[in-house]
């Protein structure tokens, strides 16, 4: 087995590039998409999924593959989630998080920093996404969050002198604020325990300060009970806790399992007394149910939590991100910037918005954006449909086939299906149509109406929007085929896993690449479009366009073999692809900052 | 339909054998979890002498589920609101299955005798309360005698 593949490549590269390059696999699993798709996307993508998908071959523009399917912009849970949270409640984040994790984000931080470096092939590229101070976050599953409640109870435990079972109700009635919870234990015990239902009012706390010790819990076989919830007499098990409210188990247990994805206490049915976990199983008959209530306990403690952890938004994703420094967000908002992660899953999305990356957008211009579009949905999804009327002679004209170059059946007119506009200067230069020229429209549309120009604007940018997001769909599947091809290639001819990987690292900057053009477009519509800075910043998406068009066209290359003698080629067509993409979002950050683009 | 819970069989024939003063509840014939109800308005309260109509229905998970009860008769209350709905908390976050249809009426008779304008449903009706108390109580009557009269 080959260990080195750095000669090979010729690039610069450390081991660590290596070895976490290689532990991103080709074929991407994770193609999912986020879980809550907009309006945009039930609306109106319906359609144009239909139209688009049937465009693949002859466009040149189209872009053959990618490393995992791209997302589309715009999970909805953001709204929902962005109530602010119990202002008085705090974590010492650093209790919370052992020094372990820092070790975990630095090994992140330092595989991503690697994987930048690897394909740009540009030592003086040391921003990554726009100058802001590195991200410090941590990625978590809800099961590892409980451990690390459970570290914490354990830590605790000796200055409680109570047990772990009481421990974890009292965190859960403090939202796992233990902090706040040794705060309220040192000034009112007495109150907390009978407030958290571990003793109950008329038996006082005597029984409490025993630890329990007569506490006699468990199950009990009776004959002829007669259980005042169900009021049916018959022989049954039974379970009280010390209030001896006795009721039947199959009463419990309804009553349990309906409470049990609330995370919070549940308590004795007739009184305030708290069931603990233990309590719960037994009744249960199982040691899942009080597994389920911790999770929603540790669930509802994200949600009052959500400034510094956010749920990975991609469907049956179940990685939590936690964000070390919440202060730095409203630092990458006045730069323009935004927060991007990504989880241990390799789903990259913002942390402040949710959407998916969307720079050279920032945050509000994405919202600006995907509010826009909702707005406009059914029209867009006229817009979208296959069908179009001939700018000439009005003409319905159905679309088939994925090239823009439309000719009228009836009055032989060519035109451009993006823009309307005729197509001889469009060329063989697919791209030129997003030169979208204000003063050419004045010209063509002298009499419509300046709303009717101005929707005709941002059909027009949305038009291409999304046409990448669904070219990047299609280049996704394509993506699958090649990285299969590859894999079996590398079986046969016993290469190692690492020589493939040049293509994995292709896929993944190309599919970067594809969305960051695809969210240029937004800024685009929200710049002057007089300003000598959007002209450039169009400049830019051209570059961008053909850079990816060209390495996209190396991937269409279906014999692997010839994939792989290719691979210094693709190196160098990667990294420029990379180098277009960060020039095209510096730019973007600029028009930003410059107060050149701005949402209207 | 399922045969009848015990639990709701025995509840039905105490709230008819022994009722509550000022409060009736009858099933109906075709659907035994669905009640008509009437409360008459606490002495000394706005509601004195208004006799307001109610339905409770109790759903499939009664009793680890709340009965579900609404105001159908007009009424002027800070936690009632246009459509009837009532906010109590035994019938939200504070239910126990150990609770009654009997208990939950209880609570509402006792909610018409003491209005908690800082806890409100109806938001409007609460900032009334709050801002001229006298007034609201005034409007609370009218109301009464316009829509809770004794037929
Ligand atoms: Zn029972
Ligand atoms: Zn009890
Ligand atoms: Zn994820
Ligand atoms: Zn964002
Ligand atoms: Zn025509
Ligand atoms: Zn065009």
């Amino acid at each position: 087995m080959k260990k080195d593949p750095i000669d090979a490549t010729g690039t610069n590269g450390s081991r660590s590039f290596n070895r976490d390059i290689a532990e991103i696999p080709l074929a991407n699993s994770d193609h999912t998409i986020p879980k809550n798709n907009n309006a945009l996307r039930n609306n109106s993508n319906q359609s144009n999924l239909s139209t688009l998908s049937g465009k693949s071959s002859n466009n040149p523009f189209r872009i053959k593959l990618e490393l995992q399917q791209p997302t589309p912009f715009t999970p909805d849970n953001l709204a929902e989630e962005q109530e602010e949270p119990d202002s008085d409640f705090e974590i010492d984040e650093d209790e919370l998080f052992s020094d372990d994790d820092d070790i975990f984000i630095n090994n992140l931080d330092q595989s991503f920093n690697d994987l930048n470096i690897s394909t740009s092939l540009n030592d003086n590229k040391i921003i990554n996404e726009g100058g802001v101070p590195n991200l410090k976050y941590d990625c978590l599953t809800t099961n590892e969050l409980y451990d690390r409640m459970l570290l914490r109870v354990e830590k605790i435990k000796p200055i409680l002198d109570i047990s772990k079972d009481d421990i974890i109700l009292l965190m859960q009635r403090y939202n796992w604020n233990e902090e706040k919870l040794l705060e309220s234990w040192a000034d009112q015990r007495e109150h907390i325990i009978e407030d958290v239902g571990l003793s109950s009012n008329n038996d006082g706390t005597n029984k409490f300060k025993n630890n329990n010790p007569f506490r006699d819990n468990s199950l009990q076989s009776r004959e002829n009970y007669l259980c005042p919830i169900c009021y049916e007499e018959k022989d049954c098990t039974t379970f009280k806790l010390e209030c001896n409210h006795e009721f039947c188990t199959d009463c419990y247990q309804r009553y349990i399992k309906n409470k049990l994805s609330d995370g919070n206490i549940i308590t004795c049915m007739s009184c305030s007394l708290a069931l603990k976990n233990n309590d719960i199983d037994i009744i249960m008959g199982n040691n899942d149910s009080s597994n389920i209530l911790m999770n929603s306990s540790i669930k509802s403690f994200i949600q009052k939590n959500n400034k510094a952890f956010k749920w990975c938004p991609y469907t049956d994703c179940q990685c939590i991100i936690h964000f070390k420094d919440t202060l730095y967000l409203s630092e990458f908002k006045r730069l323009h910037c935004s927060p991007f992660v990504t989880c241990k899953n390799s789903h990259k999305f913002c942390f402040s918005c949710g959407f998916e990356s969307h720079s050279p957008a920032d945050c509000d211009i994405t919202n600006a954006w995907v509010k826009k579009t909702r707005n406009e949905s059914d029209y867009l999804n006229w817009v979208l449909s296959n069908t179009k009327e001939c700018p000439k002679c009005n003409v319905n004209i159905e679309k088939n086939g994925g090239c823009n170059h439309m000719k009228c059946s009836s009055c032989k007119y060519e035109f451009c299906w993006i823009c309307d506009g005729p197509w001889a200067p469009h060329g063989t230069s697919y791209y030129e149509c997003t030169q979208y020229k204000n003063e050419k429209d004045k010209d063509k549309d002298s009499n419509s109406s300046n709303d009717d120009k101005k929707l005709k604007k941002f059909t027009f940018y949305y038009r291409i929007f999304n046409e990448h997001e669904m070219s990047a769909k299609l280049d996704w599947k394509l993506g699958q085929t090649v990285s299969q091809n590859v894999y079996q290639l590398q079986e046969k001819l016993g290469l190692s896993w690492i020589e493939g990987q040049f293509l994995t690292d292709s896929l993944k900057v190309l599919n970067e690449g594809r969305t960051a053009l695809k969210w240029s477009f937004a800024v685009a519509y929200y710049s002057d479009q007089s300003h000598n800075l959007t002209k450039i910043f169009m400049d830019n998406q051209a570059l961008l366009s053909h850079a990816v068009e060209s390495l996209s066209e190396m991937l269409t290359e279906k014999n692997p073999k010839i994939l792989m003698e290719k691979k210094n080629e693709f190196f160098n067509k990667t990294g420029y692809v990379e180098n277009r993409k960060h020039a095209l979002l510096e730019c973007g950050r600029d028009l930003l900052c410059k107060g050149i683009c701005k949402p209207k | 339909m399922a045969s009848l819970p015990k639990r709701i069989i025995k509840e039905t024939e105490r709230l008819i054998s022994d009722p509550v003063p000022g409060i009736t509840a009858q099933p109906h014939e075709d659907n035994l979890r669905y009640f008509s109800v009437t409360i008459e308005g606490p002495k000394d309260s706005a509601y004195e002498n208004g006799v307001f109509e109610l339905e409770l229905f109790l759903p499939d998970d009664y009793p680890m589920e709340a009965p579900k009860v609404r105001f159908l008769t007009k009424i002027y209350h800070p936690n009632i609101d246009r459509l009837g709905r009532i906010c109590l908390d035994v019938l939200k976050n504070n239910w126990s299955p150990a609770l009654q249809i009997r208990t939950v009426l209880l609570s509402i008779q006792a909610l018409l005798a003491s209005p908690n304008p800082n806890d409100p449903l109806a938001n409007d009706v609460a900032e009334d309360w709050i801002k001229n108390e006298k007034g609201a109580i005034a409007k609370a009557k009218e109301w009464t005698k316009l829509y809770a009269s004794k037929k």
